[in-house]
């Protein structure tokens, strides 16, 4: 191969492989007006290391929206938690307060980038207002003046004009709009960005550009981990490190971007990655593939592998039980089925 | 020129087309008056007279108004330059008196009673429609559906029963006029308390129905913006509660300044029906009598007062909103 998928970190020094959040058993659900319970995280676990960038792909409604938001440790209606734990850069977050949480960790040392983050801002506030608002609350010391220079600076050095930060959102493009958010997001340089298909609504060119943009917080070190969630290949592929794949509130394989993208084992994970035709020139399609039926409803969701209804390789033992988590050669499956069976059938069907 | 100075312009022009279109109708309506207008409402107006000079006189003021015999054109640029010298003409029913003293005598009547009633009810309403989008539970499940009770029985409806039951039923307040009819309007205690008490129902009157229809309105927009997506990214990245409030109250309220200021803008047009029930001596009460009087120029004057202040009402408000609120703005932009 003539490039790596970790060539944004070619010329980063190594960093020590340290996890930065370790997510736990994670259970999350929306109540709903009519008191029903949406498990839309269904005991989830991973960790994320220093330095890396984690994708998360699974069709919509499989509940990434919901992990990202929960990852923040702030719940509010109809969002609550159940159970799980939360450990950013050694601190439980579920442990802390509000009030705490709110000095200490969001924005700070985790920032999130909402779905549609095009509505993100206020409309009536102009940007740099909105950046003075944020840094009265993280870091008080600094008047007016000062926030606007550091602030002018750090556009500056992402690239971003800083004559943006006199406007109001309603002026900026599309693209612009996204590239700000993410840019005030990150104003306080924190350890872990989660962002919600942040290139989802945009055209070719600015996304583009938000890609650069996360590649440069990353290599600029103004973030050391990220995470996001994504439909669009070229971000899965020019931007991750490590992918997940979700489906029905739980994951179903975890691995190095080169083995999920090329080399995938859950029969679903192959589906959605199944539009790579020929991967050392480009894609065959910008987006994951679409996989006849639906995701289960996830107020009730079927006993055993969630993905069995949909799946070619389903036998009855996938409908019983809990499906546990496999390892293979550094990857995290959840199937009945060996990596190397469900390979060689892999072989089959592509001739 | 850039995208607002053209919205400006193209605003201006279409507002000054109006108000030659509302100056034409006024022009032209006592000039449909079956046959020689002039006649008709001299012989109107000199009714009971025997003196034939006087009725000459009379004839002779209403010709050399209209300019009745000088051709259509002529007669509009007269009656432009009168209107521009403050000559709204004579009054058939109350002659010789000017149309612009009456005017001028009704108008502070109707501000000091729809003045203050607008803006009372329009901070009570705001404050209540914010407070039952931001509380909701119990408070909002009384307030919304008495707001929405309020809102939907006509207004007439509502003035008529506040008189009935305080005015008729109890006594508690008088039922009609601005002050005791037997009093000469002048500077004293008495007289206050009389034009205080005359004040009070239609004033409550008012003051019901604006805190219906804003806080309706607040209730709405407010539980629109708390659900928008910057209250919920505004607090991930640590921004306060009580900041982020600020936000949404902010933005849910330009919106309801318009409607504080069209309120205040037509509120000339918008007294009709409560000087009516009320028998208040504002412009309302006047077009009233003018109308059933068949005095021309007075309906005239009256029309030309309401229709005039909506158009700078809503002239102002285009305008200056836009700069207050730049959602606005942006869609300002957007119609060019
Ligand atoms: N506010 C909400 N109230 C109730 N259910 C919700 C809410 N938001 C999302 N859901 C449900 O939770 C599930 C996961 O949604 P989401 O996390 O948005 O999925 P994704 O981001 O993968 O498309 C879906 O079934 C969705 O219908
Ligand atoms: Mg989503």
């Amino acid at each position: 191969m003539s490039r790596t998928i970790l060539d944004i970190h070619a010329h980063a020094e190594p960093l020590p492989q340290r996890d930065i959040l370790e997510v736990q058993d994670l259970h999350t659900y929306y109540r709903t007006r009519h008191k029903e319970n949406v498990y839309a995280v269904d005991g989830v676990s991973f960790t994320l290391e220093e330095g890396k960038a984690l994708g998360i792909a699974g069709e919509s409604g499989c509940g990434k929206s919901t992990l990202a938001l929960s990852l923040m440790g702030f719940y509010f209606p109809p969002l609550h938690y159940k159970s799980g734990s939360i450990v950013l850069g050694g601190i439980d977050v579920m442990k802390l307060n509000k009030e705490q949480l709110r000095k200490q960790i969001l924005g700070r040392e985790i920032a999130y980038i909402p779905q549609a983050a095009m509505n993100a801002l206020n409309p009536t506030l102009r940007i740099i207002r909105f950046i003075e608002d944020i840094m009265k609350e993280h870091r008080p010391e600094l008047n007016r003046k000062q926030v606007r220079e550091l602030a002018a600076e750090r556009f500056e050095t992402l690239n971003l004009s800083p004559d943006v930060l006199n406007l109001y959102p309603n002026e900026l493009s599309g693209g612009m709009k996204q590239r700000t958010v993410i840019a005030i997001s990150t104003i306080l340089n924190p350890k872990v960005l989660v962002a919600d298909e942040p290139t989802s609504a945009l055209d070719v060119t600015s996304q583009k550009a938000v890609i650069k943009l996360l590649k440069d917080l990353m290599s600029k070190k103004f973030i050391r981990s990220l995470i996001f969630i994504t439909h669009e290949l070229p971000l899965l592929y020019h931007v991750s490190d490590d992918i997940m794949v979700m489906y029905a509130g739980e994951i179903v394989e975890r691995g190095t971007a080169k083995q999920m993208i090329f080399d995938s084992v859950h029969p679903y994970t192959k589906r959605l990655m199944g539009s790579i035709i020929v991967p050392e020139e480009g894609m065959k399609s910008q987006k994951l593939a679409a996989i006849p039926g639906a995701p289960p409803n996830l107020k009730q969701v079927p006993e055993g592998c969630r993905f069995a209804d949909r799946c070619l390789y389903a036998e009855d033992a996938c409908r019983e039980g809990k499906i546990p988590e496999k390892w293979s050669g550094g990857r995290k499956y959840r199937c009945i089925h060996e990596s190397n069976v469900l390979k060689e059938w892999y072989s089959h069907e592509a001739k | 020129m850039n995208a607002y100075t053209k919205y400006f312009v193209k605003k201006s022009g279409w507002y000054l087309l109006t108000l030659f279109i509302a100056l034409l109708l006024n022009f032209l309506l006592p000039r449909m008056i079956e046959g020689n207008p002039v006649s008709t409402i001299a012989s109107q107006v000199s009714q009971g007279m025997t003196d034939s000079d006087s009725i000459k006189k009379v004839y002779d003021n209403f010709a050399k108004e209209f300019g009745i015999d000088k051709p259509i054109l002529v007669q509009f640029g007269v009656y432009l330059k009168n209107l521009l010298s403050g000559d709204l003409g004579t009054s058939f029913g109350l002659y010789p008196r000017p149309v612009s003293s009456i005017l001028a005598s009704a108008v502070p009547w109707t501000v000091a009673l729809q003045l203050p009633a607008i803006i009372v009810g329009w901070i009570l309403g705001n404050v209540l429609g914010a407070l039952a989008a931001y509380r909701k539970g119990a408070f909002d499940k009384i307030l919304f559906p008495t707001a929405l009770f309020i809102n939907s029985i006509p207004f007439f409806t509502l003035a008529i029963i506040l008189l009935y039951l305080f005015g008729i039923t109890l006594k508690w307040f008088p039922i009609s006029g601005g002050y005791d009819f037997q009093m000469i309007p002048h500077f004293s205690l008495d007289f206050i308390l009389s034009v205080i008490r005359h004040h009070t129902l239609p004033f409550l009157s008012i003051v019901l129905v604006t805190i219906g229809g804003q806080a309706i309105g607040m209730r709405e927009m407010s539980i629109y913006e708390l659900n928008a997506d910057y209250v919920l990214y505004s607090k991930l990245l640590g921004v306060r509660d009580s900041r982020v409030a600020r936000y949404v109250f902010k933005n849910a309220m330009l919106p309801q300044i318009t409607g504080l200021a069209l309120s205040i803008g037509t509120m000339v047009g918008g007294s009709l029906i409560c000087e009516i029930v009320f028998s208040y001596p504002g412009i309302g009460t006047w077009l009233f009598t003018a109308i059933r009087q068949l005095d021309y120029p007075l309906i005239s004057g009256c029309t030309l007062l309401i229709a005039v202040t909506v158009l700078l009402a809503n002239f102002t408000i285009d305008i200056i909103y836009g700069f207050v609120d730049p959602r606005i703005k942006a869609a300002q932009m957007e119609e060019n």
